[in-house]
């Protein structure tokens, strides 16, 4: 039985969004299910980090997140990207 | 302590003993008021974004002082992108509530006094940044709500405070004790009083020696001895008092403001944090001001909720279409951006001061409140145009609930057919609440006037502009020299 990937989920604060990042947060997890678990990004155990942005500036500090893969989502087009990616 | 939820938050509330009045009667369940309860919502907001994890990047900072996460409203700004996250949290806080959501006045104060208690102790070896930090970090441990009270009643505003004919119009010392002093006076327009733990006393302007008495700040629990709070009016405020939510207007959150009045106040020396260093009342007033200037990034977040409102309005109205309605509808955001970016540019163009504390860029500052103190003026009159006069002549929500005559509401204000009648009625009444019933009270007058009146800026615009270096570069760039 493979193991599901761990990835920390991580929202910019979504001052003027461009798009709703929590109905893409959730697409993606959907899309997802069955291959990512989505955990908290102050999860130390993560092979990486899923941050979903507003807008383009993505402005999320990624300094606590240094030695991990960041993958930043700005709209529902990078979000398919991602999930391509991961699948 | 964590940081407080909502829920928590109300609690908290409900343990303060405050001696609040209105409408002449003296309210013994503030929290539960229906006048007074949306605003306490709006609070309650800024505490449970920062638990949620689509918001909590803004809502929330890592303690200078402790090093864990506090909620932003407690944070003193250790960077610039401190600052910017502060004008998003404003933006953000504006657009969820569409009201003043009250405690950015607290953190300002904080801010601002973080700096001017490390330079006085600089210039007389006191030591109010001490008992400053003691403060802070009770708040931060606590997670509370401060009010940020600067603004006197002024009397006769050509006379200084000690030549008023009544002392008491700027609130003053009157009694020191071995163990701490008495302050008499009152505090006007406070934003979010009674949602308030402790309420910071600032002077309201610069001091000159013979105002020694006035040159005082300090805090306190909000329901200490000799505190009492009138409740200010608002427009359509009693609507609160009707059956049905609809005429609202805004279902869910408000804001209030309050006359603070201190009847010989006993204040510890521990809570003091200036007394008497009349000459820097001016740099206190300055910063809190700069730092509330600010804040105002909170009213584009109040525009978003009211340009949406107009845009659906224009789409239940059956005119989304016409050229004139887009194009007023692209003015309003174009405004409402423009408000944004003045909040933004003079924290991403701040500063370290010598206390450690990052302070924004004063002209920037100045700029963007002076946008605030118009355009929201225009966006409201652009969203009454595309409204239309159904917003202030509309019956009651009772008549359209009425088994007589509301269907004849139900047939004559119907718009664009596959929309509901009474959907058509709950967005006007947003507008309304927004651009002349409650909300109004922040989104206009207070833009108007909060943080310091439109000269106020002005005067701070023509203070700090290099008119010299402007005149210099024309008189170059014209072929005249550079003498003359």
């Amino acid at each position: 039985m493979n193991e599901k990937r761990r990835i920390g989920l991580k929202y910019c604060g979504g001052c003027n969004p461009l798009h709703d990042r929590v109905r893409t947060a959730g697409w993606i997890q959907e899309q997802l299910k069955d291959r990512v678990e989505f955990v908290s990004y102050e999860d130390e155990d993560t092979e990486g980090i899923l941050i979903i942005a507003g807008c383009a500036t993505a402005c999320v500090d990624r300094t606590p997140f240094a030695g991990r893969p960041v993958w930043t989502v700005t709209g529902p087009e990078d979000a398919e990207r991602f999930v391509e990616e991961i699948r | 302590m964590a940081m407080m939820n909502a829920k928590q938050y109300e609690d908290s509330l409900r343990k303060l003993k405050l001696n609040v009045y209105m409408f002449g009667k003296k309210v013994e369940n503030v929290v539960d008021d229906p006048i007074i309860r949306p605003s306490m919502n709006a609070v309650a907001a800024t505490y449970e974004c920062a638990h949620q994890a689509e918001y909590e990047d803004l809502m929330t900072a890592k303690s200078h002082l402790t090093g864990r996460k506090i909620n932003r409203f407690t944070h003193i700004h250790q960077s610039t992108e401190d600052l910017v996250k502060k004008s998003k949290m404003g933006r953000l806080l504006g657009s969820l509530t569409a009201c003043c959501f009250q405690r950015c006045v607290g953190m300002d104060t904080l801010n601002a006094l973080s700096m001017t208690t490390y330079d006085i102790d600089k210039k007389y070896g006191t030591e109010y940044n001490k008992r400053f930090l003691a403060f802070l970090a009770y708040v931060q441990e606590k997670d509370l709500t401060c009010d940020g009270a600067m603004t006197d009643p002024k009397g006769d505003r050509s006379k200084p405070p000690h030549q008023q004919a009544d002392p008491d119009l700027f609130l003053h010392v009157v009694e020191e004790r071995k163990d701490g002093i008495v302050v008499r006076g009152a505090k006007c327009h406070q934003t979010g009083a009674v949602n308030s733990h402790e309420i910071i006393v600032m002077p309201t302007i610069s001091l000159r020696q013979d105002d020694k008495d006035y040159a005082i700040c300090f805090a306190l629990p909000s329901d200490a001895q000799g505190i009492t709070y009138i409740l200010g009016r608002q427009s359509c405020d009693t609507r609160k008092l009707e059956p049905g939510m609809m005429d609202r207007g805004n279902q869910f959150y408000g804001g209030h403001e309050a006359l603070v009045v201190f009847d010989n106040v006993f204040v510890p020396w521990e809570r003091v944090f200036m007394y008497k260093e009349w000459d820097f009342a001016g740099q206190l007033v300055e910063q809190f001001a700069s730092y509330h200037r600010q804040s105002y990034a909170c009213k584009a977040g109040v525009g978003d909720v009211l340009i949406g409102a107009t845009q659906c309005i224009a789409e239940y109205n059956g005119v989304q279409g016409a050229s004139h309605v887009k194009d007023k509808i692209i003015e309003m955001n174009h405004l409402n951006e423009t408000l944004f970016c003045g909040s933004l540019a003079c924290a991403a163009e701040g500063h370290k001061e010598p206390s450690g504390t990052y302070y924004v860029h004063t002209l920037l500052a100045n700029v963007c409140k002076q946008n605030v103190t118009r355009f929201p003026f225009e966006i409201a009159r652009l969203a009454q145009d595309v409204a239309g006069g159904l917003m202030v002549t509309l019956p009651s929500e009772q008549d359209f609930r009425s088994p007589e005559i509301g269907k004849w509401m139900e047939k004559y204000y119907k718009g664009n057919p596959k929309v509901p009648t009474e959907y058509r009625m709950r967005i006007l009444r947003l507008i309304e609440n927004l651009t002349l019933g409650t909300a109004a009270v922040g989104y206009l007058t207070e833009s108007m006037h909060g943080a310091g009146s439109p000269q106020a800026q002005r005067i701070m615009i023509a203070r700090q502009v290099n008119m010299d270096l402007k005149k210099k570069t024309a008189k170059k760039l014209s072929g005249i020299p550079e003498n003359e």
